[in-house]
């Protein structure tokens, strides 16, 4: 079986700075780490290759030459290998370009059978990259997956979050999954997984590596504009401390709740 | 454990390289010059496990990534709570191959980063969570006779509270005890080595850095309190010479060759 895990390389700061022209965060000097769900999807992949008595997991991202890094990291965390996606004309790319990328290398790569991302990235949180890449694909997907339940080489039978619970469904393969955090607990690298991580080679695809339309990466293939980038209006920050016995605090917030509309 | 002490031999804890080191085949070659220094010398190595929940590496994995010897003995291998099951097998077997005998077993520190064991990963049913207690249970039902357990004791803790959680770590199976850091003769630890017929460890403090202790003993020490740990090694051999010591911050290039002659056998005393 072979499954590809996307993965990207985000900052390790909330104190993000955006550039003013193009909207989009300022990556260059930031301290950049594995996007945490990323860890997630690398595991559950490092699991069904083993559920599945062998196969092999790929890990590839698409990012500048830093992002490197980040695939070094799956190989330690137990991806077999590692595919960086990255030239000048896959900048600018919203969620839709960079899911065309990512689908063309998938295909690339050929006999795929699985594709797993973590929920979303931790810098644009929009979630819309695995799902994109189900849609550039035509492949059954899953998101927000928080449990496999049963997985052979044609099949998987997946519990998936949804906004009134959760659903449990069966996808014939190849597919697409996106993971939630406590999907399962991401193994720590071994020493020997980090020791062979620094030795791989970690190959660089290009735009003719595979085979992309020009007019569908970068800020072309984009359909979408980044308007604005800022941070959320600061919360309320008021609250109400309820002292007295245990019955005396839950009557104080439930009387408040009632009078808030919000119970 | 019993024949650590009758030999001499010094507990001298060594920290495995961090995962995030920026400089891992240093700390690597650090790593195994400490630990062939220890063992030259006939000590054992204590090597801890992601200690103040700083994710570090395992110390079966180095030792089996550097191709380490591992004497008869001379190696004790921290074991704590925070890890999965699967990962803590893995841990107990690859001992259990390298010959890696000691383990002293805790609940440890954990961090965000850290799993941590669950009542049905050890087959417990009657806890919330996993101490060390349900720990060495799983070690001894799923190991049996593989490993001499040690457990940790502290005497700044209440006693009473500490007495008992010594009594059921005993039940759940330790053969040694490792105490936290002791600078001077203490009222519980008297009381410990008359209430237990089990070797006892006493951590000797090495860094001269007494303050760092605030926090283990519950009370400020200043930061300018002048501190001799070489003297204060000498002073716990003659106050407690039926005990072994566990020598945690050690220097080794300052302090490692003073030690060799601060543990002499004084006449007429056994060992427990």
């Amino acid at each position: 079986m072979r499954i590809v895990v996307c993965i990207k390389q985000v900052p390790a700061t909330n104190d993000a700075v955006i550039d003013p022209e193009t909207k989009r965060i300022v990556r260059e000097g930031v301290q950049a780490i594995l996007n945490p769900f990323d860890t997630y999807a690398i595991e559950e992949a490092v699991r069904l290759r083993a559920r599945l008595g062998g196969g092999e997991v790929i890990a590839i991202s698409m990012g500048p030459p830093r992002a490197e890094a980040v695939l070094r990291e799956a190989v330690a965390l137990g991806a077999d290998r590692g595919i960086l996606l990255s030239d000048r004309a896959f900048g600018g790319s919203d969620t839709w370009a960079t899911s065309y990328v990512l689908s063309q290398a998938i295909r690339t790569l050929g006999n795929v059978d699985l594709v797993i991302c973590g929920k979303q990235a931790v810098d644009g949180d929009t979630a819309q990259v695995g799902p994109g890449i189900a849609a550039h694909l035509d492949w059954p997907q899953a998101a927000l997956v928080s449990a496999v339940r049963e997985s052979s080489t044609k099949r998987l039978v997946v519990v998936r979050m949804h906004e009134d619970g959760h659903d449990v469904c069966e996808l014939l393969l190849p597919a697409v999954l996106t993971v939630v955090k406590g999907i399962n607990v991401p193994r720590v690298p071994s020493l020997k997984g980090v020791l062979t991580a620094r030795t791989s080679e970690i190959p660089t695809w290009t735009p003719g590596t595979i085979g992309a339309d020009p007019a569908k990466i970068g800020l072309d293939g984009s359909p979408t504009r980044v308007v604005r980038t800022a941070p959320p209006p600061p919360r309320n920050k008021a609250s109400l401390r309820f002292t007295g016995t245990a019955e005396v605090c839950a009557g104080g917030l439930l009387r408040e709740l009632r009078k808030r509309s919000l119970l | 454990m019993k024949e650590h002490i009758e030999k001499r031999a010094y507990h001298v804890e060594i920290l495995p390289p961090k995962q995030d080191s920026a400089k891992l085949d240093a700390d690597l070659a650090g790593f195994a010059e400490k630990y062939r220094r220890v063992m030259a010398s006939g000590y054992c190595a204590c090597i801890t496990d992601n200690a103040m929940g700083h994710l570090a590496f395992q110390g079966h994995e180095v030792i089996e990534e550097l191709k380490l010897a591992v004497p008869p003995g001379q190696v004790m291998i921290h074991l704590n709570t925070f890890h999965t099951r699967e990962n803590l097998d893995e841990i107990l077997v690859a001992c259990r191959r390298q010959g890696i005998r000691h383990l002293l077993v805790i609940s440890g520190d954990g961090s965000d980063r850290l799993p941590k064991l669950q009542p049905a990963d050890v087959g417990a049913t009657d806890v919330e969570a996993v101490t060390s207690v349900e720990l060495l249970r799983y070690i001894h039902r799923k190991y049996p006779g593989d490993f001499e357990t040690g457990v940790a004791f502290n005497p700044y803790e209440p006693p009473e509270h500490e007495f008992a959680k010594l009594a059921r770590k005993c039940a759940a199976g330790a053969t040694f005890v490792i105490t936290q850091p002791v600078i001077a003769k203490h009222p519980v630890v008297d009381r410990l080595l008359a209430a237990t017929k089990l070797p006892v460890v006493l951590e000797a403090w090495m860094s001269k850095k007494l303050h760092l202790l605030s926090q283990a003993v519950g009370y400020e020490i200043p930061e300018d309190t002048p501190f001799d740990p070489i003297a204060t090694l000498r002073l716990l051999h003659q106050l407690y010479p039926a005990c072994g010591m566990y020598l945690s911050l050690l220097g080794f290039k300052t302090q490692y060759d003073l030690i060799r002659d601060t543990w002499s056998v004084p006449s007429g005393k056994e060992t427990r």
